[in-house]
């Protein structure tokens, strides 16, 4: 059920999420082939201090966009009403372009265990979590995006797929899709699918952002760690992915081994170069 | 309870250590098993955490070692999982949980350490409030002086210490070797607040732990002026309140002068 009607979002161009390492480097070198920062939302959530300071300070030269793993839009609590006030009191700061969150559980019963956990792909959990994400954009005001994660582990309870379910919940909640393109490889390798096969039935414009990470192989299953550069194989996932989905913002995201802002910048100027000659070809 | 409720409440507890249900509800393959599915769940959960706490309390850290720090971890995990949406806050009872808990209860700088580190996360993103500057007491009529009262900064935290602690946090933030835990004779008092960006500790004297407490509790210039007799002759008294005063505004600690009764 494609929606026709949907508006893309904006082409922000290419960005990184913005870590403390960096904040020094940012603000005095201010560099001019970062397009935009991701900042992650509960980082923020504070009353004052340094995060605040740095968060002001850089907004001013580069737009930001935002992204949470605290909503647990899949958990079975209640979505948590202060968390959400927070976060947009964060969205009107900043004037966000937009804000994400990932598609999963973080905790049930008031814990949080502050991890991305996996759901059930089923029709119960789609219509769910649909419902929710329309709360949430209503109340929020701004474009939501939700993440694909890497997972572990499937439930003998799914019945779909799961770019099936992704795909069923952006349509069923107008939101849009947020695709981590290191994600999908890290789940692909983990669940034995095709990646391009996801890729292939995620609907275009649904897709408002690429993610791009590097991960770590313990040889019968890789983990999404983000600690290292972005290999090979999810470069050309992410061509394949530009082909389908034509310019998307994109950004690399990197939160442990964290190397000196020139080394991600020059890892942002590869995406560049892979994304540069593909949509020149689509234009052409 | 909805079907995805109740398969997240196994999820959770299996996750937590407290049973393991998930055997039934997970797809194996022939490459990975469930358990090992479910490990790397577990795993990546207490070492989070653990890494969390690390952060948080990186002199503690410092001084107790891998092992001992993580065995403090294990419990405390174990003890209180999180509740808060933000990571940030997590390991907010770690400090009394180390004092109720053997054997740390009986290393009584272990929770010491871990309260002061608290206090300086707390300092360290308070909310920021405009320092007032020494140019608003000399605005102040002398009939003023007496009922004046004194707002102070949110980022103001106070502790008592009987050990070393302050200084061994000051060796892990300069990366020199730090000293062996050393008890006082008796406990001091500190004060922790931040100014702009940097965050400061220092001691305090009785005295001025007792006016600064004394005002925090809305008491008036002429009230600590009545309360140190008890502690100096009556002649030192105004010139030593008001240098209290203008020390605490000089380290940026107060917000507000107030006038008004
Ligand atoms: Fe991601």
């Amino acid at each position: 059920m494609h929606n026709n009607e949907v508006r893309r979002l904006p082409n922000l161009g290419f960005g990184l999420g913005l870590r403390t390492d960096h904040y020094d480097s940012v603000i005095a070198e201010r560099p001019d082939n970062i397009d935009w920062f991701e900042i992650l939302s509960e980082n923020y959530m504070v009353d004052g201090g340094k995060p605040l300071h740095y968060l002001d300070a850089i907004r001013e030269h580069y737009p930001m966009v935002m992204h949470g793993v605290s909503m647990s839009i899949g958990g079975a609590d209640p979505l948590d009403r202060d968390y959400l006030k927070r976060l947009k009191a964060l969205a009107g700061r900043v004037q966000a372009a937009w804000f994400s969150d990932h598609l999963c559980w973080t905790g049930v019963d008031g814990t949080n265990i502050h991890d991305l956990l996996p759901l059930p792909y089923t029709e119960d959990a789609v219509s769910y979590i649909a419902r929710r994400i329309k709360q949430v954009q209503d109340f929020m005001e701004r474009p939501m995006l939700i993440e694909n994660v890497s997972s572990y582990l499937n439930y003998k309870d799914s019945s779909l797929t799961e770019w099936e379910f992704v795909s069923a919940i952006a349509e069923r909640a107008d939101c849009y899709i947020l695709l981590d393109i290191n994600n999908i490889y890290v789940s692909a390798f983990n669940h034995e699918f095709d990646p391009q096969e996801y890729l292939d039935h995620i609907p275009v414009e649904r897709v408002g952002q690429f993610h791009l990470a590097g991960h770590t192989n313990y040889g019968d299953y890789i983990v999404d760690t983000h600690d290292h550069p972005v290999i090979d194989p999810v470069w050309d996932l992410y061509a394949d992915a530009i082909r389908r989905f034509g310019a998307v913002p994109t950004m690399i995201e990197r939160d442990d081994h964290i190397p000196p802002l020139r080394e991600l910048l020059h890892e942002l100027d590869r995406a560049r170069d892979i994304a540069r000659p593909i949509l020149e070809e689509i234009a052409a | 309870m909805s079907r995805l409720h109740i398969l997240q409440s196994k999820f959770q507890r299996t996750i937590l250590g407290a049973e393991d249900m998930l055997e039934k509800e997970i797809v194996a393959t022939e490459r990975l098993s469930v358990d090992r599915r479910i490990a790397i769940y577990a795993e990546a959960y207490r070492l989070r955490l653990t890494e969390c706490l690390r952060e948080n309390y990186s002199a503690l850290y410092t001084l107790l070692g891998d092992e001992q720090f993580d065995a403090l971890c294990r419990l405390y995990i174990d003890a209180h999982p999180p509740h808060h949406y933000s990571i940030r806050w997590y390991g907010d009872r770690f400090a009394e949980f180390a004092r109720h808990t053997a054997p740390y209860s009986g290393h009584p700088y272990v929770s010491e350490l871990a309260e002061f580190e608290w206090k300086l996360m707390e300092a360290f993103d308070a909310r920021d409030a405009r320092p007032v500057v020494l140019d608003e007491l000399a605005q102040l009529a002398p009939s003023q002086w007496p009922g004046l009262r004194l707002e102070f900064q949110p980022c103001l935290q106070r502790v008592e210490l009987t050990w070393n602690v302050a200084a061994i946090r000051n060796a892990v933030d300069e990366g020199r070797t730090i000293d062996s835990p050393q008890r006082g004779d008796r406990p001091a008092a500190w004060l922790i607040w931040r100014k702009r960006l940097t965050q400061y500790f220092r001691s305090l004297d009785d005295t001025e732990a007792w006016a600064l407490d004394r005002a925090r509790d809305r008491a008036t210039f002429g009230e600590l002026c009545e309360g140190l007799c008890e502690w100096m002759p009556d002649r030192e008294i105004a010139t030593y309140a008001a240098g209290l005063l203008k020390q605490w505004i000089g380290d940026g600690l107060v917000t507000k002068i107030q006038t008004d009764p």
